[in-house]
């Protein structure tokens, strides 16, 4: 009886009828062909004129059919593509609802397997790019992000990546503005970490070469700071799960009973945690994040082409310079060769030039080592007379030695020595910020070419090494072409010579037990000490001694250096250095100042910070600031003055205050008042000779 | 693998590997090469490493090499016995991309005199330095010979975009202690470049061109 009833209920309740052909799908059979009939009259009406009303209904309907297509598949197999085509076709004219309802649906389908993950942004990418509701696209936006993000949990899914990659190409090669979607799709992808192969990168890169200033901006920004971005969300994310499970950990520790083994298991695990956190993030060994730079196919073709953008299409000054940042970048980090750009920046490197600290850290970036130098000389002479002289400001002069410091960090031989003295000479500067960026380029060429510079500012160290090279015959001048870079382990001699001091020969099972952790001084106590024997002689050399072997011993110590070198080198080749010995070789190093060479380190792929250029300046101060600033100081002291005639603890009255408070009528008559008026001029002056007196004594 | 590289143990592998190439031979000089996995190699925070150091034997002695020189430097190269290219032959080519890059590809390295090198960005373009093969300078008062030779038995070590790399460090007609000596020699100074030095190295494997692989580390 009760059946029956709710059989008759049916065709009007599809809530009941979708409960219960899910759990038996071949005896409902009936009556759900019966409301896809139904729906498929709908559909066609729809079909026609897609602004019929009573459209909830229908997306009821649909609703119902997406949820128990995988049932019937072969009834149901038409039901994918009449969906796709009516929102294909009609997204303009149908209800919001209806629209939101059928997207819905199509994402059920997907969830349910009837139909790819491909399919489905085919239908949703179009839609995404030409509607007009914001609505529409915010939805769609969002749900093909975490389709393919829900398709690359666990290992990649290349054919999906493959195909929206495809889809995003065809955007950006038709050349609408529309591309800007697949600029935006692709950075939120990299940003996760969903997506981070060159293919990614080519997209951008073509994002970048487009005609469209906007898109083309948003594929440079891509280029400047996704990696940063992919960074930050990184660790957000990892330190975010890390709290959770630790949270957790604590929570379930409350709970459960209470036992010492537990109690252990739950600390070993935290520490676990801990120790993973503060490590790599819990990346895998082989994860390797290169960032979208490096990641280019071709770099100079890239390099090439964007450069010729920038002269062929109108942007704006911000564009121009983030344009220019990036190709610098791109210079920099591949050591391309693009020799225009040096002349291009000439025209902006001028002191008015609006936000010109940009450009010079661009013009900075471009430098490297395989630029020929004539071709960054022009930027430098240019720098030189624009920014460097005394009648500029001192964050105008400042910035001039800093930029030029940097482009010749890069690329040394790009100066000739009398301007580099000229303006090394601002060491002596009144400004701070001018004596320091003066200072810096001092140093600088100090490590890399100490002879160009004046011979007062060479320094010990490194005339010494001049006069060495000067006597051996050799010498370490700069060279065009000669990559930097190192060409032998450094400080090798040193650890030679260690090796042959020392006699007892060391247990090559225990050198290669060098944990991570072992941070802790490595040399014992006992090793500070020189144990000295009484027994020993200790050969004490006297001057005489010393002048007598002066010749000899100079032979000799060319003798022990030439000695030292080949004994490195035999090292090198006959034995494996361990862990321990790396850690021996800093050791050595450190004693020895070496950390100090400054020119073999590769500066061509950092980033040049604008703001740094200019060095500190101190700007004269407003009115309002400087009272912030006294202010400030004032904070939490009492005020400055005599502490006399205060006492800090609450008394009753002096007599001084009572004689002050003193009604006046009734002293008038006293000695003390009167007298004062009938003083004799002898006695007045008298009286303020002793007064004077006892000002004097008491240091007034 | 074992947790540690012993010297008896690289020249061991050498004896396999120079055993195997003993079985077949080939019709070529078969290269050794040194191939290095890296791990824990964290790519944005680490810089990427670059270095050459020079190998007591020439690992390559087949390696093709040619000269860009002025007048001098052409005639002692033809006395030396290697190709050369004076500045006209450069402007030949004319910055014809094609022809620039069958140039590069022709040779394995290149060498300038120096009042030469300087042009060379500008004559020849990027191409040189996209194939990695910028050449190196030489002066008047250094010997050609010399140069070339040192040239031949450098070898480079630098990271591109993915975690493994590999050298040449020799061929099979080298004596096994030679071999032994040119492994050590570039795995060491591999090791010294890396920031965590053994904690950075994934695998070490040595392998001749047709042979088999053998893993040292």
């Amino acid at each position: 009886m009760a059946k029956r009833k709710r059989a008759a209920l049916l065709p009007t309740n599809i809530a009941l009828l979708q409960n219960l052909v899910r759990r038996d799908p071949p005896s409902y059979k009936e009556e759900f062909l019966l409301q896809y009939q139904h729906y498929e009259s709908i559909r066609d009406i729809y079909m026609n004129s897609p602004q019929t009303e009573n459209s909830e209904e229908f997306g009821d309907l649909v609703g119902f059919v997406a949820q128990v297509a995988s049932c019937y598949p072969k009834e149901t197999a038409n039901f994918p593509d009449e969906l796709s085509k009516l929102i294909l076709d009609h997204h303009q004219h149908l209800d919001e609802d209806l629209r939101e309802k059928l997207i819905q649906s199509m994402v059920l389908l997907k969830n349910k397997g009837v139909i790819t993950p491909e399919k489905l942004i085919a239908t949703l990418f179009p839609i995404l790019l030409i509607t007009g509701s914001k609505q529409l696209r915010t939805q769609i936006y969002s749900n093909i992000v975490t389709i393919v993000k829900g398709a690359n949990t666990g290992s990649k899914a290349q054919k999906l990546n493959k195909s929206v990659q495809a889809l995003l190409f065809n955007v950006l090669s038709t050349g609408e503005s529309s591309g800007l979607w697949a600029t935006k799709l692709t950075r939120e992808l990299w940003r996760r970490g969903i997506w981070d192969d060159s293919r990614t990168v080519e997209i951008m890169a073509q994002a970048t070469l487009h005609g469209e200033a906007k898109i083309a901006i948003s594929g440079v920004r891509f280029f400047l700071g996704a990696d940063k971005e992919r960074e930050e969300a990184n660790a957000e994310d990892s330190d975010s799960d890390a709290s959770a499970e630790i949270g957790a950990l604590k929570h379930r520790l409350q709970i459960n009973k209470n036992s010492r083994k537990r109690g252990r298991k739950a600390e070993s695990a935290m520490n676990k945690l801990l120790k993973k956190r503060k490590g790599n993030g819990g990346v895998s060994a082989t994860y390797l994040n290169f960032s979208a730079l490096h990641l280019l196919r071709d770099p100079q073709g890239f390099a090439d082409q964007l450069f010729t953008n920038l002269c062929k299409y109108r942007y704006d000054l911000e564009q121009k310079i983030q344009i220019m940042n990036l190709v610098s970048r791109m210079i920099g980090t591949h050591k391309l060769t693009v020799l225009g750009i040096y002349s291009h920046f000439l025209k902006y490197l001028t002191p008015k030039q609006k936000d010109v600290t940009q450009i010079m850290a661009a013009a900075a970036q471009a430098s490297h080592d395989l630029v020929p130098p004539d071709a960054i000389t022009p930027m430098i002479r240019k720098i030189a007379d624009e920014f460097v002289s005394d009648g500029v400001s001192a964050e105008v002069c400042s910035a001039g030695i800093n930029t030029i410091r940097e482009i010749l960090a890069r690329n040394p031989l790009a100066i000739e020595a009398p301007l580099l003295q000229d303006l090394t000479a601002y060491k002596g500067s009144k400004a701070k910020a001018v004596v320091m960026a003066a200072r810096s380029l001092v140093s600088l060429y100090r490590e890399v070419a100490p002879e160009m510079l004046a011979r007062k500012d060479r320094g010990k160290e490194a005339s010494m090494a001049m006069s060495a090279d000067a006597k051996a015959g050799t010498s370490s001048r700069l060279q065009y072409g000669i990559e930097k870079g190192q060409t032998g382990i450094e400080g090798l001699e040193l650890l030679a010579k260690w090796k042959a001091d020392q006699v007892q020969e060391e247990d090559d099972e225990k050198a290669w037990e060098v944990d991570s952790d072992s941070d802790d001084d490595s040399d014992d106590s006992e090793s500070g000490w020189i144990n000295i024997e009484d027994d020993k002689e200790y050969n004490i050399s006297d001057s005489e001694d010393e002048e007598e072997l002066d010749d000899e011993a100079k032979a000799a110590k060319a003798q022990a250096a030439a000695d030292a070198a080949a004994e490195a080198q035999n090292i090198m080749a006959t034995k494996i250095l361990t862990p321990a010995d790396f850690a021996k070789l800093e050791e050595l190093k450190a004693q020895a100042g070496f950390d100090k060479l400054m020119g073999k380190k590769l500066t061509n792929e950092d980033e040049v910070d604008a703001r740094g250029l200019i060095g500190p300046v101190k700007y004269k101060q407003l009115r309002e600031e400087r009272i912030a600033q006294a202010q400030e100081g004032r904070e939490g002291r009492e005020k400055f003055g005599s502490r006399k005639g205060k006492r800090d603890a609450p008394h009753s009255t002096t007599n001084r205050e009572k004689a002050r408070k003193k009604n006046f009528m009734m002293t008038i008559h006293k000695k003390d008042v009167q007298g004062k008026a009938k003083r004799s001029l002898i006695e007045k002056k008298r009286l303020l000779r002793a007064h004077i007196d006892k000002q004097k004594k008491k240091g007034f | 693998m074992s947790s540690k590289i012993t010297v008896a143990g690289v020249r061991g592998n050498v004896q396999k590997l120079l055993e195997q190439s003993e079985t077949k031979k080939r019709n070529f000089l078969e290269t050794v090469e040194l191939q290095i996995g890296l791990k824990n190699y964290d790519s944005q925070r680490d810089k990427r490493f670059s270095g050459t150091i020079k190998l007591p034997k020439v690992p390559r002695p087949n390696m093709t090499i040619c000269v860009f020189g002025d007048a001098l430097d052409v005639d002692r190269a033809k006395s030396v016995g290697v190709d050369a290219m004076s500045v006209e032959d450069l402007k030949k080519l004319n910055k014809n991309k094609k022809l620039i890059k069958k140039l590069a590809k022709k040779y394995n390295a290149f060498i300038a005199s120096e009042a030469l090198i300087k042009q060379v960005p500008r004559l020849l373009g990027p191409q040189l330095s996209k194939a990695g093969k910028f050449p190196t300078p030489v002066s008047h008062n250094e010997d050609l010979h010399t140069k070339v030779n040192d040239v031949r038995s450098t070898v480079k070590f630098q990271l591109k975009k993915v975690l493994c790399m590999a050298v040449a460090v020799g061929h099979v007609e080298m004596t096994e202690d030679e071999l032994t000596t040119q492994i050590m020699m570039a795995a060491n100074f591999l090791v010294s470049l890396l920031k965590k030095h053994w904690q950075n190295i994934g695998s070490l494997v040595i392998k001749s061109t047709m042979g088999p692989p053998f893993r040292l580390y």
